[in-house]
């Protein structure tokens, strides 16, 4: 195949996956018109779930299948994908990293619309660097940290990375940014206005949802969305290059392939041009040795090249291929820093003492130290869930589970029988679980409690039944009775509230709904949550 | 700000249109300009209530519905042609229709067909839920029933609240869910059910799913806010479902073992006499509940159901 039919398709794919994958990411949320599908009368205790494989890209990425297996001892749904490109990363090379990677083409977008760096520096910057062996460096780092149980691929897994900034900054940003534009068009006076705002509303509520979403730590992931394409300015593709683990296991594999540059150097009159457009810094210059594990396979080289001394080619070259160069140093720091890491991230004992009481995880999440071997913090289930009470951690579960989710009841609770998150976990970290168990078995992600001094009703200050009027078990674990208490205008008699803690499921609407806003008079802690023996609250 | 702007002109004079409109109509009469109900308190006979039961096994609620408008002069002695008609059924929670929390969805879908035969030109169906919408609306089955009638769901979202005068005995400014007062006729279709506070759940209650804001702090002076949100929407006519009702563990329930067959629909203009009429399906006297009896105070109705024009249809 002739260089420049290699890049028009390599175009059209690239096209293709990113705007899949943007797609994935709109479509990981329950349709508004959820309904079309959906009808009482044959469902019974049917599951609402969505129907797009949300999930697609995490199964076709191997670091997360590979980290998930090494890590957490199972195999991904879906794991085949991934191990189909790393068979075909045997076979031909870093197909995936130019072809395919969503987050690849977003650089690679970045870096090539308006280039800022003009011909010599741009071939400068395309020099082969030493830094590339970072990207070794947190290979390694990951890796072996997952094999002592914690896995961090996530903050660094290109796909990962992508999802959690495009659904939990870039998507919700925007949303707010319009919400304020509508509101403030559906608030004027000219009728043509309100009109149009109605009109846009509807058009753009199926992508952001009616209502403004809140992530917590939202403003830093956008930021370092924004500084990694930023970083494009300074060298194309510097994600890519230095940093990306996948494109580091990718290169190992990559080793072997039969993809070949021809280098024909009699035909070579040193213009530079193929250094200039090169993705990868992998030297295709003739006269120097072409470095396959960093070749992103964009065929940029042989396409730009005026004098066609350049060609790929398909062909056994078992022996003579060279590996990736890692760096001794890179290797073995990289192993050092993932064997402390896991230790570092139990030093704040929440693994083996007590973990924070804030740190409610979604119904079906595995056991603490289980969870963090495979969650991979991509935020697909703070994007799915419907009431936006999942959110990314900063502090509650220390060190080793920053991101990782948890639920935050005065964002939104968690609906009795909704399972979406379970549905959609692309590593199984939060289970799978059927509406039936979750309310029959029951699964429950923590206790409520009242705090008195707060209620309206316990502190004599005004009737209020909210929290048991919300709670949605049968019967209901909040209960009433009737109290006289003292009040300053002398005994009144209130229906006051209680938790019965074999009913409470911990689903929070209580505190959500609770009139005491900011910090509730009913609260929900992680205490009595089912995936945990050590956490158990009743014998 | 933006959001506590009070009500703007357009909405201002559909509000006065909509009083003048009642008025000529001598329907409902203490009302938006919050002059007091003494005048008309007590009996209304031009009132009706009518009470529908299935007490055959097996007998079609739709024809019910279609059987209990007949009594009351036809649907389109309410609907004119023409009328853009606002439903407001309680699909507050995210249950199946077995556990009577929401409004049966063939009883919904019954009173939209009778809407459209009688030349609705739209019909909307709006509630404000309590669950996330569209859990509520898939799973009470009101997703099917827009589906199938072709009535438009109304997604209730914040750019649809308005702050609105509600000008009560004790609710002032309030945001209100917008279709509900630009609509020319609004039906309410509570289901029956019981609830912790009000001792039951009714038509008067319903309108609860009518506001936005703050609603949690209605809780703190339930009755008289029922009455406040019933006396400014104002409904043409009210059906309540006690097709199932549930007994206890309300309003949220979410057990059969709550719920009973009663297989009974009553209709009514009179929004007092509806709900002091279902109240004996739960062996609750009108008397005992606040918000018939303020309701009665302020000159929204009579409780004393058994004055209007009373008729029965059973099938």
């Amino acid at each position: 195949m002739k260089a420049n039919h290699l890049v028009r398709l390599r175009r059209i794919s690239q096209s293709f996956f990113l705007l899949l994958f943007l797609f994935l990411v709109v479509a990981s949320r329950l349709p508004q018109k959820v309904y079309l599908q959906y009808s009482p009368a044959v469902s019974g205790q049917q599951n609402l779930t969505l129907d797009r494989p949300v999930g697609f890209f995490f199964q076709m990425d191997p670091l997360v299948g590979l980290s998930s297996l090494i890590s957490g001892h199972a195999l991904i749904k879906g794991f085949l994908w991934g191990a189909g490109v790393l068979l075909l990363t045997l076979l031909v090379g870093r197909i995936f990293c130019g072809f395919i990677c969503p987050f690849g083409t977003i650089h690679h977008l970045a870096g090539a619309l308006r280039p800022s760096l003009k011909g010599p520096e741009m071939i400068k910057a395309n020099q082969k660097s030493p830094g590339q062996r970072i990207k070794y460096f947190l290979l390694f780092m990951l890796l072996v940290g997952c094999l002592l149980g914690l896995n961090l691929s996530g903050f660094m897994d290109p796909i990962s990375f992508f999802f959690r900034s495009m659904a939990l900054a870039v998507l919700p940003g925007t949303g707010a940014a319009m919400q304020s534009l509508f509101q403030a068009m559906a608030d004027s006076h000219v009728r043509a206005l309100n009109l149009l705002s109605h009109a846009a509303e509807e058009l753009v509520a199926p992508v952001f949802g009616y209502e403004p979403q809140a992530y917590q730590t939202g403003w830093f992931i956008g930021i370092l969305f924004l500084v990694t394409l930023f970083m494009n300015r300074v060298r194309p593709r510097f994600w890519c290059r230095f940093l990306c683990p996948l494109g580091a296991l990718l290169g190992l594999f990559s080793r072997f392939s039969f993809l070949r540059l021809q280098k024909a150097e009699e035909k070579c009159t040193g213009c530079g041009l193929c250094t200039r457009h090169c993705q990868g810094a992998a030297t295709p210059v003739p006269g120097q040795e072409w470095k396959r594990t960093e070749c992103l396979a964009c065929f940029n080289c042989a396409h730009v090249c005026p004098e066609n001394a350049l060609s790929f080619r398909l062909g056994w070259s078992f022996g003579r291929n060279r590996g990736p160069d890692m760096g001794r140093r890179a290797v073995l720091g990289g192993i050092l820093a993932g064997v402390s890491m896991p230790f570092l991230g139990r030093l704040d004992g929440s693994q083996a003492k007590t973990s924070d009481a804030r740190l409610i995880r979604p119904p079906g999440a595995l056991d603490e130290r289980d969870f963090l071997t495979v969650c991979q913090r991509c935020g697909l289930c703070m994007k799915v869930c419907p009431t936006n009470v999942i959110n990314p951690t900063v502090g509650e579960a220390g060190m080793a589970g920053f991101w990782t989710p948890r639920l935050i009841m005065s964002l939104g609770y968690c609906e009795y029988t909704c399972t979406l998150c379970g549905s959609v976990c692309p590593t199984g970290a939060i289970r799978s679980i059927s509406g039936k168990e979750k309310t029959e078995k029951p699964v429950r992600i923590g206790s409520a409690y009242v705090e008195r001094g707060r209620c309206l009703p316990w502190s004599g200050n005004a009737p209020c039944i909210v929290c048991e009027e919300h709670c949605p078990t049968s019967p209901k674990a909040i209960y009433l009775r009737k109290t006289v208490l003292d009040t300053r205008e002398g005994k009144r008699e209130f229906q006051v509230p209680f938790v019965d803690l074999k009913q409470c499921v911990g689903c929070g609407i209580c505190e959500h709904k609770c009139p005491v806003k900011g910090r509730a008079a009913i609260r929900v802690i992680a205490a009595g949550e089912t995936r945990s023996l050590r956490n158990r609250l009743l014998l | 700000m933006w959001l506590d702007d009070p009500i703007d002109r357009r909405e201002a004079v559909k509000k006065i249109l909509g009083v003048t409109g009642s008025l000529a109509l001598g329907s409902a009469v203490a009302g938006h300009l919050g002059f007091s109900g003494s005048a008309v308190a007590g009996v209304n006979p031009t009132r009706f209530l009518v009470e529908g039961t299935g007490a055959r096994e097996g007998y079609s609620i739709p024809e019910l519905v279609a059987r209990v408008f007949e009594a009351a002069g036809g649907m389109s002695r309410f609907v004119s042609k023409g009328d853009v008609v606002a439903v407001k059924p309680n699909i507050s929670w995210a249950r199946r229709p077995a556990f009577a929390a929401t409004t049966n969805p063939d009883v919904l879908k019954a009173v939209i067909e009778l809407c459209q035969a009688a030349g609705a030109k739209r019909v909307r169906i709006v509630d404000h839920t309590i669950h996330d919408p569209r859990r509520c609306f898939a799973i009470t089955g009101a997703a099917s029933v827009a589906r199938q009638t072709g009535a438009e769901l109304v997604y209730p979202r914040s750019s649809l609240m308005r702050d609105m005068e509600i000008r009560g005995n004790r609710l002032d400014v309030w945001p209100v869910f917008v279709p509900l007062v630009e609509a020319d006729k609004l039906i309410n279709i509570p289901v029956a059910k019981h609830h912790s506070l009000s001792t039951l759940t009714l038509g008067m209650k319903n309108w609860i799913g009518g506001v936005g804001g703050s609603r949690w702090s209605l809780h703190q002076d339930i009755n008289q806010s029922m009455v406040d949100l019933a006396q400014f929407f104002k409904p043409t006519v009210t059906l309540i479902d006690a097709i199932r009702i549930m007994t206890r563990n309300g309003p949220s329930g979410g057990s059969e073992a709550d719920v009973v067959e009663k297989n009974v629909l009553i209709l009514s203009d009179d929004p007092v006499a509806a709900d002091a009429r279902a109240a004996l399906l739960f062996g609750v006297k009108p008397a005992e509940l606040g918000f018939v009896k303020l309701g009665q105070k302020w000159g929204l109705g009579s409780s004393d159901f058994q004055s209007l024009d009373l008729k029965r249809v059973s099938l």
